[in-house]
C-alpha cells in the first residue's frame, strides 16, 4: 500500500457516520429510519489525485410487526377450591422494530383441551389481566394494576402480565380451567392511552414507512399468522383432597361377659372409630375437624379419645389401630377433635369409647 | 519568471484534465425468494418495496470513466450504513473492520474481544468495503461492482 492509498483510505473513513441510527437488537433497525448508502471513487489522472466522486441512495426501513406471548413456566397452576387471586403468568414481548401499544384480550376455554393436556371443565370467576407494575415478576395485589393494554412497549421490550381469578368453591380434584391471553399490536406514541389497531399496508410500497405483519400463528383461536396478534394459553388445575368419612363401632366388653363375646347391654363399653380417608392423587387435607354428637343413651369414657391413629384395611371392614395420640374433648354432649394433615392416599382416625347407659 | 512558468506547467495537466471526470451511481435491490408458477423457489432482485430488518440487500455501484484520459489508482470506497451488516461480495473487494484504517480480506482480519482474545473477523464486523483497481480505467471504460448486506 502506497502512502497515497493510505491517505485516501483515511479520507474515505471520514465519511462514516452519515446516519445517526442506532440499530436495535433482535427487533432490528428502527422503523421509519433511512438507510443511506454512499460510495466514493478516488482516482488519479496523469498522476494527480482528482476530486473524489460520491454516489448515494436512500431506502426507508418499514415497520415489521412481530410480537410474542409466552406462558411463564411449563406447568399448570395448581389451585384449591374457593381460592381467590389465583395467578397464571405470561411474558408479552414486542419484537417489532417500533414502539407499540399492545392490546390485551383475556379469554377462557369452553371445553376442549387446555394448555397442559387436561380437559377444560370450568371457568374462573372475575378473571382479568394485571400488569407487573413493579416489575418483580410476581403478582402483588394492589400494586400490580388491572390493564386492558400495555402502554408504549419499546422495540425488544417485554412486560409481564398476570391473569388473576378466583376458583369456585364447588370444584373438585382434577378439574381444569383453560385460560388464554392474546396481545394485539396497536399504534404507540400516546403515553397513557391505547393507540388504534395497526393494519398491514396493502398494495404497493409507499415512500414512507409501511407496515408488514410477521408474527406467527398462536395457539389461541383467532390468532393466525401475520395478523398482528400473538397469544398463548395456560391452565389451572384443581388440586383438592377427596375425603371419605366412615364410622364404625365394636363392643369391647360388658359387665357380665367381660371381653369374651360381649353383648350390648347397659354398662357395656363400645368403641367408635371415625375413619377419614384422603384418596390418592389429590391434595393433602389439613386441619380436619371432626365433631360427633354422642348418642343420648351413652356416656363418654373419660380420656378414651385418640387422634390421628392409623387404619388397616378398607373402611368399614378394616381395623382401627390403637396408635393415636390422646386428644379430643367432649363439650355439651359432642366430641370434638382435630386431625392433623392427612396426605393424599392416607387414612387417619379418631377413636373413642362410650358406655351404654 | 522561470519558476512561475514552471508552476504553470505543473498545473497545466490538472487544469486540462478538469474536464476529465468519473461518474459513479449507486443502487440498492432487495433479494427475495419467490415461488414461480411451477412452485420452485427462485431468487429475484427487486426494487426495495417493503424493507424490514433481516432483509437481504444487494448494493450495486456503476462506475464509468466519462473523461478522455485514463484514470489510475482507481479506488471505490463504500462505508456500510450503520444499519446494514455486510454479507459478502463476489467482486474481489477489500474490507475494513476499523472504520477504514486498515484493509484486507475478511479471513485475514482479526477482532480483539473484550476478554483480550483474538478471533477471526466476521461479516457483521465489516465497516467499509472498497475495490482498489490495479489497472487504469481507460477513457470510456465502465464497470459494475456489487456487495450484499442484511438490514440489521
Amino acid at each position: 500500500m502506497t502512502n497515497i492509498y493510505k491517505h485516501l483510505a483515511i479520507a474515505s473513513g471520514t465519511m462514516v457516520g452519515i446516519l445517526g441510527v442506532t440499530p436495535a437488537l433482535a427487533a432490528g433497525t428502527t422503523a421509519g429510519s433511512t438507510i443511506t448508502n454512499t460510495a466514493t471513487v478516488n482516482y488519479q489522472v496523469g498522476g494527480v489525485a482528482q476530486t473524489a466522486i460520491n454516489a448515494s441512495n436512500n431506502i426507508t426501513v418499514d415497520r415489521r410487526i412481530t410480537l410474542t406471548v409466552a406462558e411463564v413456566g411449563s406447568a399448570t397452576t395448581s389451585v384449591a377450591p374457593g381460592a381467590s387471586a389465583q395467578v397464571t403468568t405470561f411474558t408479552v414481548t414486542n419484537t417489532s422494530n417500533d414502539t407499540l401499544d399492545l392490546g390485551l384480550t383475556v379469554a377462557q376455554l369452553a371445553g376442549g383441551t387446555a394448555a397442559h393436556g387436561g380437559t377444560d371443565n370450568f371457568d374462573l370467576t372475575g378473571l382479568g389481566a394485571f400488569v407487573d407494575t413493579n416489575g418483580n415478576g410476581s403478582y402483588d395485589a394492589g400494586t400490580d394494576l388491572a390493564a386492558t393494554f400495555l402502554d408504549e412497549v419499546a422495540a425488544d421490550a417485554s412486560r409481564t402480565v398476570f391473569l388473576v381469578g378466583a376458583i369456585p368453591i364447588a370444584r373438585v380434584n382434577g378439574d381444569v380451567a383453560g385460560v388464554t391471553l392474546t396481545a394485539q399490536a396497536r399504534a404507540g406514541g400516546g403515553a397513557g392511552s391505547q393507540g388504534a389497531v395497526i393494519a398491514e399496508t396493502v398494495g404497493a410500497n409507499t415512500a414512507g414507512m409501511d407496515t408488514v405483519f410477521a408474527d406467527a400463528a398462536g395457539p389461541v383461536a383467532g390468532d393466525a399468522a401475520r395478523d398482528g396478534k400473538a397469544s398463548d394459553d395456560d391452565d389451572y388445575t384443581v388440586s383438592a383432597p377427596t375425603l371419605t368419612v366412615t364410622k364404625q363401632s365394636r363392643v369391647v366388653s360388658d359387665p357380665i361377659n367381660g371381653s369374651t363375646n360381649p353383648k350390648l347391654i347397659p354398662g357395656a363399653i363400645v368403641e367408635y372409630c371415625i375413619v377419614v380417608a384422603n384418596a390418592a392423587g389429590g391434595a393433602s387435607a389439613t386441619s380436619v375437624a371432626i365433631s360427633d354428637p354422642l348418642p343420648a343413651q351413652t356416656t363418654f369414657v373419660a380420656s378414651s379419645s385418640f387422634l390421628n391413629g392409623t387404619y388397616t384395611g378398607t373402611a368399614p371392614t378394616g381395623t382401627c389401630n390403637l396408635d393415636g395420640a390422646s386428644g379430643g374433648s367432649v363439650t355439651a354432649g359432642t366430641l370434638n377433635g382435630t386431625l392433623g394433615t392427612i396426605a393424599a392416599g392416607t387414612t387417619r382416625t379418631l377413636y373413642f369409647q362410650v358406655t351404654i347407659n | 519568471m522561470r519558476a512561475l512558468l514552471f508552476v504553470i506547467a505543473l498545473l497545466a495537466p490538472s487544469l486540462a484534465l478538469a474536464a476529465n471526470n468519473v461518474t459513479l451511481s449507486s443502487a440498492v435491490f432487495l433479494e427475495k425468494t419467490i415461488a414461480d408458477s411451477s412452485g420452485h423457489a427462485r431468487i429475484v432482485l427487486e426494487e426495495p418495496q417493503s424493507v424490514t430488518p433481516g432483509d437481504q440487500l444487494v448494493f450495486i455501484l456503476n462506475y464509468r470513466n466519462a473523461g478522455n484520459a485514463p484514470a489510475s489508482d482507481f479506488i471505490v470506497t463504500n462505508p456500510l450504513p450503520a444499519t446494514v451488516a455486510y454479507s459478502g461480495s463476489r467482486d474481489s473487494a477489500q474490507v475494513s473492520i476499523d472504520g477504514g484504517r486498515s484493509w484486507g480480506t475478511l479471513p485475514a482480519l482479526k477482532v480483539r474481544e473484550a476478554d483480550g482474545r483474538w478471533r477471526s473477523a466476521m461479516p457483521e464486523d465489516v465497516t467499509h468495503v472498497r475495490w482498489a483497481f490495479k489497472n487504469t480505467i481507460a477513457a470510456g471504460a465502465h464497470g459494475k461492482l456489487s456487495f450484499r448486506g442484511v438490514v440489521r
